[in-house]
């Protein structure tokens, strides 16, 4: 009997075996339970159990984005409001992760680890949800894209409240399109969200942080003097060591506030040498260019800063926005929010912490200081160039008056252009904010696929968003 | 007014958990009350040296080995010398075949191995012919090559000698067990006490299905009063008929099938009807098992014919079955499937399992081993994945508790290696069951499709679940046997789904413990691997369905929808039954 005994314990080492695997399983359902219930098949919340049951999403003026009425969901009876929205709200499906409404099913639908998604409706309490967006705005600036690809984005700098979020190519939530192998290109990238979830080639808008790099380690800087003469051979002596400005305009003698108005890649090149791959990456990482924004739960696409392989030549162009380097919009928009702000920005977000989510655990709304990114003196500085880009070189008319738009604009180039200088593949872009502390906006704007420039494309378009948050901001 | 109404059905979707830990607890607490105290039941006084040994089992062996219960530091004594044992009778003593012999009072006593003389072949045969012409009729061999024993005795192995005293003469302390530790004679509940607390909670469950469900159907307090009745009376036979004190396991078995019952109520009435009569047809085939293994030595008179049986059943089934979901394991009868395979495991256990003397023979072992082969065999030509592993468990567990040997374990677990390789290679579509796991979710519409499922629906259910036939989880394909640790979680919550783990593995540590306590090693050996097996089931069933083991289509004991497996989870339990001491040793007044 005692070997039986002994023998007996076979049973016990099975038992703890299993007893690993259930832990194992709790390890997971603890871990990955937001991942299960956001399944599109889960019927809890995808057929008449979850969406049409969920509660109302509205934007700053209480405009309804969506809700759910009769066993049905339905979204604002404006199209462009439905179409410029689609990416922050989102739609039946969970196709659009970074939308409220794939993001925050679970709560919209009233879930929580406790109850799952078992509570009757009368217990659940209140699950609406409040944007800060306006919904006008963003119907604006959907129109102003006018079929463009591309992402805009603005913010409150003081408080942090996201004004208009849009990111086209969309879609109408209505009569979400089927995708196939023909119409597969015009909707590349539809369920992304380019705003937090595209990075691209910044060109110009780049030479923000060169600026920042140039205004932090060399001392005369704001009184040396460069002369372009539209070329120059950077790290080498053949023709493929050409840096050149664009059409290879000759900007002459100029200050660093000359070359940052003229956008001279010329004089933005020779910082980036002179400083060298240490003082830049340095510099692009302070001001975030490498790291992890989020916008509440929404995690913001990194940009890209590395020069450490980079010869000469190639640092040169990466201190004018080309080489490797990409940043996103949101980004950009952070970063002219910390100029605003004395180097420190304001982050952004998306949901009104008033709203009364009864299933508010787990929710990270955003908002609240980030950290330093440059010198306050610095911010200063380039705060001021920037006011003298659009005063002495975009021109004051180009923006709603009474704003005192600070801005910088840039057009990536995906494929280097030749030296006679054409490219129909560029970003087009412009950043900034505005110093009129009664509008404090930053700003980003990006049109991809463009034959043109940051003026010709993104600069409308940013005009007309801020004419919009204008009035929204007036109301 | 709705509101209220809510907050009252959510009120019981939160008391069932915490109610059917009460239960689980009320069980397991009562299983280790009314129990004899741990003490000696004979010392063996050495006359040589004067020392006092205590005789703690009802079967010890005696031997120079270390692992005898009774180890003898006798150069003239064998490893495996004789088996000193306790029956109804009163003690006997049988040689198994050692070189000096095993004396009593001066007298030789006989060996059951003596039939090795003869030749395995020769005496294989005329044990067959034996078998046949006394047919099926229970012959008691209890005293069959054995030689009584009483107090006073002298026993004489080898060059030592032992004088046969009183337990109480030994005077040193006898540590019991963990779980028997704290053992007193009062039960901590009346056991009908514990029927109504069961029968509560079925009650209770049957509330829920009809109030959660938003619709005037009153069918599941039907099917619920219908189970109630089937319960009180297995209670009533038991406690009035048979005078039987305890009733734990038959309680923890019913609260299982009530529960899984309640839960079909709103998923096929079909499969709930089905549920009912199956369990009833296991109920009965539990009584019947634990009657006829009420004398361990009885027991050995059926082997014989249950080798036949179970070799019979798989023959059948080979020739008969039918291919169902691409397994030929399906025999169907009168338009209702069942798997022999299931009623074969019962037998192999039982053929496993045999008395400490009897498993000390080259006989029992050379048949077992034979017996085992032609299983193999047979299951090897049927392909099903699930019954081959639930098999292969089965068979690691029994020959393990026999023999002991790991050598024997590994090389197993080798051969099954090979042969799963071997499997996986032949049959894709098993290939595709092993490579899923873990990754469900990324193919939820093909291969991960159940898995992904259960997965989602367990979360949304959340701790306390969505309430009963509220769930989605029902709708798939066998979701109420394979999937039903899913449907418990999402429509009573996971606590529910851990507290029936966490009652079966309860089980295999109460089967553990009563090991040495019950009256012989057919009894250990036999409830170890049925405890064994139960959990095994579980497991492969609750992490088959939720993407951590490969799915098998195992069923979780007792609250998978009725069927063969339902009749064969209550024949395992009766092997449980059957080794408590207390069943067949201890009435009711």
């Amino acid at each position: 009997m005692k070997r039986t005994l002994r023998r007996s314990m076979m049973v016990m080492v099975v038992a703890v075996l299993i007893v690993g695997g259930v832990g194992y399983l709790s390890y997971r359902v603890v871990t990955e339970h937001n991942t299960w219930i956001n399944m599109s098949y889960n019927n809890h919340i995808s057929s008449d159990g979850g969406l049409t049951r969920a509660g109302t999403i509205t934007d700053r003026n209480g405009v309804v984005l969506a809700k759910s009425t009769n066993g049905e969901r339905v979204y604002n009876e404006n199209e462009s409001i439905r179409r410029g929205l689609l990416h922050v709200v989102g739609d039946d499906t969970v196709n659009i992760g970074t939308s409220m409404q794939s993001l925050y099913r679970m709560n919209l639908t009233g879930y929580s680890f406790v109850w799952g998604l078992g509570l009757p409706t009368s217990l659940k309490g209140n699950c609406d949800m409040k944007l800060t967006v306006d919904a006008d705005v963003c119907s604006t600036v959907y129109d102003s894209f006018d079929g463009r690809k591309g992402a805009c984005i603005v913010y409150n700098y003081e408080t942090g409240e996201i004004l208009c979020d849009v990111s086209t190519p969309s879609y109408d939530p209505n009569a979400p399109p089927e995708i196939n192998e023909e119409n597969q290109e015009s909707y590349e990238g539809v369920y992304v969200d380019n705003v937090v979830g595209s990075s691209y080639t910044p060109g110009s808008v780049f030479k923000l942080v060169t600026t920042a790099a140039a205004l932090k380690y060399i001392d005369d800087i704001e009184t040396k003097e460069w002369y372009c003469e539209g070329v120059k051979k950077i790290g080498g002596d053949d023709e493929t060591s050409n840096v050149h400005c664009n059409d290879g305009e000759a900007h002459g003698y100029e200050t660093l506030s000359d070359a940052l108005g003229n956008s001279c890649n010329i004089v933005f090149a020779e910082i980036a040498e002179e400083l060298g791959p240490e003082k830049m990456t340095e510099v692009a990482e302070e001001m975030g260019i490498n790291a992890n924004f989020s916008v509440g739960d929404i995690t913001v696409k990194k940009g890209h800063y590395d020069v450490s392989k980079a010869t000469p030549n190639q640092l040169a162009w990466s201190g004018v926005g080309q080489y490797t380097d990409l940043v996103n919009p949101m980004q950009m928009a952070i970063i002219c929010s910390a100029i605003a702000n004395d180097g420190k920005p304001v982050l952004p977000y998306l949901i009104d912490s008033d709203t009364s989510l009864l299933t508010k655990v787990g929710i990270t709304t955003g908002g609240g200081k980030g950290s330093q990114m440059m010198e306050a003196s610095v911010a200063q500085t380039i705060a001021k160039m920037m006011r003298n880009n659009v005063t002495n070189f975009y021109g004051e008319g180009s923006f709603p008056s009474g704003l005192e738009v600070a801005a910088k604009t840039g057009t990536g180039e995906i494929t280097l252009s030749n030296d006679d200088g054409k490219s129909n593949k560029n970003n087009a872009w412009i950043v900034g904010y505005c110093q009129n502390d009664d509008f404090p906006l930053a700003f980003a704007v990006v049109v991809t696929d463009v034959d043109g420039y940051g003026s010709t494309y993104a600069q409308p378009i940013a005009s007309t968003a801020l004419q919009a948050c204008m009035s929204s901001i007036q109301k | 007014m709705q509101w209220l109404l809510d907050a009252g059905v959510v009120g019981v979707r939160v008391i069932l958990p915490f109610y059917a830990a009460v239960i689980v607890y009320a069980i397991f607490a009562s299983m280790r009350r009314h129990r004899r105290p741990q003490k000696p039941l004979l010392t063996l006084h050495n006359l040589d040296t004067g020392e006092k040994i205590p005789v703690l089992f009802w079967e010890n062996s005696i031997g120079r080995s270390r692992g005898s219960d009774i180890t003898v530091e006798d150069p003239s004594v064998s490893r495996n010398h004789c088996v000193l044992m306790r029956r109804q009778e009163g003690w006997m003593i049988t040689d198994v075949g050692s070189k000096s012999g095993t004396f009593v009072n001066g007298e030789r006593v006989s060996s059951n191995a003596s039939q090795a003389g003869k030749g395995f072949i020769n005496s294989l045969i005329q044990d067959t012919k034996e078998n046949i012409n006394k047919g099926l009729h229970a012959v008691d061999d209890t005293t069959k090559s054995r030689t009584k024993v009483l107090i006073d005795d002298e026993i004489c192995v080898g060059s030592t000698y032992f004088a046969v005293e009183r337990g109480d003469e030994y005077d040193g302390e006898v540590s019991p067990s963990r779980f028997l530790r704290k053992i007193s004679n009062k039960p901590s509940m009346k056991q009908y006490k514990l029927m109504v607390l069961i029968t509560i909670f079925h009650i209770l469950m049957a509330v829920e299905a009809t109030w959660d469900y938003y619709d005037n159907d009153y069918m599941p307090f039907v099917y619920c009063g219908a189970f109630v009745a089937v319960s009180w009376t297995v209670f009533f036979i038991s406690t009035i008929v048979l005078k039987r004190i305890n009733f734990e396991l038959e309680a923890l078995a019913l609260f299982l099938t009530g529960l899984g019952l309640m839960l079909q109520v709103r998923q096929s009435d079909k499969m709930a009807i089905v549920h009912i009569v199956t369990a009833v047809a296991g109920i009965v085939g539990f009584m019947i098992i634990v009657k006829l293994l009420e004398k361990p030595d009885w027991v050995q008179r059926f082997r014989f014919w249950g080798m036949l049986a179970a070799i019979g059943l798989l023959g059948l089934n080979l020739v008969f079955g039918s291919v169902q979901y691409g397994a030929a394991n399906w025999i169907s009868l009168g338009g209702i499937s069942i798997q022999p395979s299931e009623v074969v495991k019962i037998l192999y256990i039982y053929i496993g399992a045999g008395t400490l003397d009897a498993l000390m023979t080259r006989r029992n072992k050379i048949e077992f081993i034979i017996f085992s082969a032609i299983c193999v065999g047979e299951l090897a030509l049927m392909g099903d994945f699930g019954t081959a592993l639930i098999f292969f468990a089965t068979f690691l567990f029994v020959a393990f508790m026999r023999s002991g040997d790991l050598k024997t374990v590994l090389l197993a677990l080798g051969t099954a290696g090979v042969g799963g390789a071997l499997i996986v290679r032949l049959k894709p579509y098993i290939a595709k069951r092993f490579s899923v796991v873990g990754h469900s979710l990324e193919d939820p519409n093909d291969v991960g499709f159940q898995m992904s499922r259960v997965l989602t629906y367990m979360a949304s259910g959340g701790l306390f679940g969505v309430g009963i036939g509220n769930g989605f989880l029902k709708y798939l394909f066998a979701s109420e046997s394979d999937l039903v640790f899913g449907i418990v979680c999402e429509e009573l919550g996971m606590i529910v789904g851990y507290i029936l783990i966490g009652a079966i593995l309860l089980l295999a540590v109460y089967s553990k413990d009563i090991a040495t306590r019950s009256r012989s090693t057919f009894y250990s050996i036999s409830a170890c691997c049925a405890a064994g097996l139960l959990i095994v089931q579980t497991a492969l069933n609750v992490l088959g369905a939720t993407d951590i083991l490969p799915m098998t289509g195992v069923t979780f004991p007792f609250v998978s929808a009725g069927g063969s497996s339902m009749i064969a989870c209550w024949g395992l339990l009766a092997f449980i039954k059957a080794a408590d001491e207390r069943t067949y040793s201890q009435k009711r007044a």
